[in-house]
């Protein structure tokens, strides 16, 4: 386990935590959790896209591992996501529903489309097909 | 003075992420489903649920304005725990075709964080 790995995943994971709790933040004033769907969308969207990305292009260890792990793990969480599900379901009974459906549904789909655009975009340049 | 906590956290627990998962990675190596995260989520939400049992004794939507709600839960166990990674994972399984592995892996990652993050509020709860 290298350092200059260690050193990526600290980095990422830093500014992917900052740039969640600024969204956090901004949607605040919704009384939703709105935020964690936004992020956990956003953030599978953008793995979805890297995954793609590294699966053809080159890369050191360290780059792969900081945007991935630390960046997109640190902006992406599971933990808030059960959290922010029992503080619906205090509401009513369907709130906790529709939340998990959004967000699951939300986040699977932005994966998917990630790695698809991506994959398109490179193939679109010669680069190996599915 | 909060964010450099925040941010400090947030780091550490990536970083937990990113070693447990190695560690796990080399235990739990022939699985179907992708064991590692699965078993980081539900650590990591049973450890939210300790926290804010504890601490907090609810679950707040709006306590930006607390330090320690803001490093430990925003930072350290939101951190430690991935939505991207499960979601890419779960995709992965989808695409090479292998559907009852994706609904397990989806269905216990889920389900688990849910019921971790619930045993843990709860079993410290007055």
């Amino acid at each position: 386990m290298s350092l200059k790995i260690i050193a990526a995943v600290t980095a990422g994971g830093a500014l992917g935590t900052l740039l969640r709790y600024i969204i956090n933040l901004a949607a605040l004033p919704s009384g939703y959790p709105y935020g964690t769907i936004i992020e956990n969308t956003g953030g599978s969207f953008i793995l979805g896209g890297v995954t793609a990305w590294f699966l053809t292009k080159k890369a050191p260890e360290w780059v792969k591992v900081g945007i991935g792990t630390g960046f997109c793990g640190g902006l992406t969480t599971m933990s808030t996501l059960a959290s922010d599900t029992v503080m619906l379901a205090a509401r009513d009974a369907s709130a906790p529903v529709i939340y998990l459906g959004m967000s699951i549904f939300g986040g699977l789909a932005a994966a998917l489309i990630g790695f698809y655009s991506v994959s398109f975009l490179l193939r679109e340049k010669g680069g190996p097909s599915l | 003075m909060t964010v450099i906590w925040l941010m400090f956290a947030g780091a550490a627990g990536a970083v937990c992420r990113y070693m447990l998962g190695m560690f796990f990675a080399r235990k739990f190596s022939k699985q179907a489903i992708p064991i590692p995260m699965l078993l980081v989520n539900v650590t990591g939400s049973f450890g939210l649920g300790v926290f804010l049992s504890l601490y907090m004794q609810t679950i707040p939507l709006d306590a930006y304005d607390n330090t320690w709600f803001v490093t430990a839960g925003t930072g350290f166990f939101g951190a430690f725990t991935t939505f991207s990674t499960f979601a890419v994972e779960a995709v992965n399984l989808l695409r090479s075709g292998k559907r009852m592995p994706f609904l397990w892996y989806t269905a216990l990652s889920i389900v688990g964080a849910l019921m971790a993050f619930i045993f843990g509020f709860l079993i410290f709860s007055p």
